[in-house]
């Protein structure tokens, strides 16, 4: 039950930041429940269960009591995984959700017209053919049909549609709200200099010359930065706060325009790839650029996927940040099969 | 004065940046040089002052933002070719703080004329050097980067910087300092 006064989504909001600490992929599903991609942060913390002790020490130290947690693939038997407080082990999800009574597909009609067909599980439903779903029973038994074939990994019903929205409003109530201005918005003395400055070097070098800088909303620095030649129409990308998954601060004080190929080679200087569940193949040891530079890596921490890549499937890419012997910190991004430097941490 | 934040105003004389001076921040290439130049800027920024980046390729627009910087006043001339010099002496007239990365070693005679003119202005020029191709000019404070050392977790999580601050005047009493920069937050901070 949600509390009049709000306390609901401010102690969901509080919670979900710190988790978010935990791992960069914290995603608010609805109160009371939040999803992490397991594989991701489990490296750091030496295995899926520390990954657990740490998530509830998290959640004591900021709620005071213990949470109900789970693990699965697929944010349908994951909540099963969480309520019921199993793990299930790589490649069993499968026959969980099987093993699920068909009550947790969450629809009264369909569990009491099954029963009358003797079938009472969700692996029994997913068994039936798909022609005779749809011609027994709604629209809806379709969609549900999938979920427990696991050609879906989550029901409809799960998320909160409009959480995303409320969390984003109840951040910026919190911050300082600046009246939306144009570039040269509640102009000043200053802003005329400014922008006779700006004149003066594009007479020297051309319009492009000057750039003014913005932030729109994105998942990393790459995409929340907008560099647009001073002078052109101001855009309305706005950051809006918060974008699931995001990449905390601090960001790399250098982000490339254009992003350089270069090379992360393990210890047997093999080539280090990323395998579609989101592992590395080997720690890498050495940053290698085109160049034929090569740059030991002393430090690394990721592969952060995109969120897209644990619940369904769109653009892959996966983060990677590093720290080279000099001192130098990089962001390196995985996409396409390649490795990418995008960032540097001067 | 131009106002400076954490940690910086308790590490300099009278606590700001004197118009019309240059302060050269000197740190091998990738090592905080450039989000030490930056967070000279925040505090100044966010009281409405406007600022020039010359000579920066590749801006971390994000970073620059969690340092605390009011994007919507800065101009940034990322590739000023061969011209930085004069593009710097373009700025110098509108903004009154511009951070300047030389893209090889400055000219002396380069550097002799910036440095009058931000006297006459009475700006603040922020120059961006590293120890192979250093500011060929005394600067009235100076900002040297001797070490960086991350502290990690699961992620990169702060930057330890240690900082020789000297220069000439009242500046010249050389002290050594840790900071933060970034936090974890992106902000510059005390240790």
């Amino acid at each position: 039950m949600e509390a009049p006064d709000g306390s609901t989504l401010r102690d969901y909001l509080a919670l979900l930041d710190a988790l978010s600490v935990l791992c960069p992929f914290t995603e608010p599903v609805r109160l009371g429940l939040y999803a992490l991609p397991i594989r991701g942060p489990g490296r750091f913390f030496g295995g899926e269960e520390a990954v657990l002790d740490a998530v509830a020490h998290t959640v004591r130290d900021a709620v005071g009591h213990e949470p109900s947690l789970g693990i699965a693939d697929g944010l349908f038997c994951a909540e099963i995984a969480a309520r019921e407080r199993v793990l299930v082990a790589p490649g069993m999800t499968d026959s969980f959700r099987r093993a699920q009574p068909l009550g947790a597909l969450g629809r009264k009609d369909l569990v009491t017209t099954c029963r009358r067909l003797g079938l009472h599980t969700v692996g029994s439903f997913a068994d039936l053919e798909r022609a005779r779903v749809a011609e027994r029973f709604n629209t809806h038994a379709l969609v549900l049909h999938r979920v427990a074939r696991g050609e879906l990994s989550e029901l409809a019903t799960q998320r909160d549609q409009k959480l995303g929205q409320r969390l984003a409003r109840l951040r910026g109530e919190g911050e300082r709200r600046d009246e939306q201005v144009g570039f040269f918005g509640g102009r000043g003395a200053g802003d005329d200099r400014a922008q006779e400055a700006a004149h003066r070097v594009r007479r020297r070098l051309g319009a492009s010359a000057v750039v003014v800088a913005s932030l729109r909303g994105g998942r990393v620095p790459e995409d929340r930065a907008t560099l647009v030649p001073w002078g052109s129409p101001a855009g309305n990308a706005r950051d809006s706060a918060p974008w699931p998954g995001r990449l905390r601060a601090p960001s790399p004080a250098m982000t490339l325009q254009h992003r350089v190929v270069v090379q992360l080679r393990d210890a047997a200087d093999k080539a280090v790839v990323m395998g579609s569940r989101g592992f590395l193949s080997a720690d890498p040891t050495t940053l290698l650029f085109s160049s034929q530079v090569r740059r030991d890596v002393v430090w690394h921490a990721g592969p952060w996927p995109s969120l897209e890549r644990w619940w369904g499937s769109s653009r892959r890419r996966a983060h990677l940040q590093l720290v080279l012997g000099s001192g130098e910190a990089v962001l390196v991004v995985c996409e396409s099969r390649h490795w990418w430097l995008v960032g540097i941490y001067d | 004065m131009l106002p400076l934040g954490e940690p910086w105003n308790a590490l300099v004389p009278k606590g700001g940046l004197r118009r019309g001076s240059t302060i050269v921040v000197q740190a091998p290439p990738g090592l905080g040089g450039l989000s030490l130049a930056l967070s000279l800027v925040t505090e100044a920024s966010t009281k409405g002052h406007w600022a020039g980046v010359v000579g920066v390729d590749d801006p971390g627009v994000v970073a620059i933002a969690e340092l605390g910087i009011d994007l919507r006043r800065v101009l940034f001339v990322p590739r000023p070719r061969g011209a930085w010099a004069e593009c710097a002496a373009d700025l110098l007239d509108g903004v009154d703080l511009l951070v300047v990365r030389p893209p090889s070693r400055a000219a002396h005679g380069a550097a002799r004329n910036l440095m009058e003119r931000v006297r006459e202005r009475g700006t603040v020029l922020i120059a961006l050097c590293e120890p192979g191709a250093p500011w060929p000019l005394p600067a009235d404070l100076s900002f040297n980067i001797t070490q960086a050392e991350w502290a990690t977790s699961s992620r990169l999580d702060a930057r330890y910087l240690t900082v020789r601050i000297g220069g000439r005047g009242e500046a010249a009493r050389v002290g050594e300092h840790l900071v933060v920069l970034p936090n974890r937050k992106g902000r510059a901070a005390a240790r």
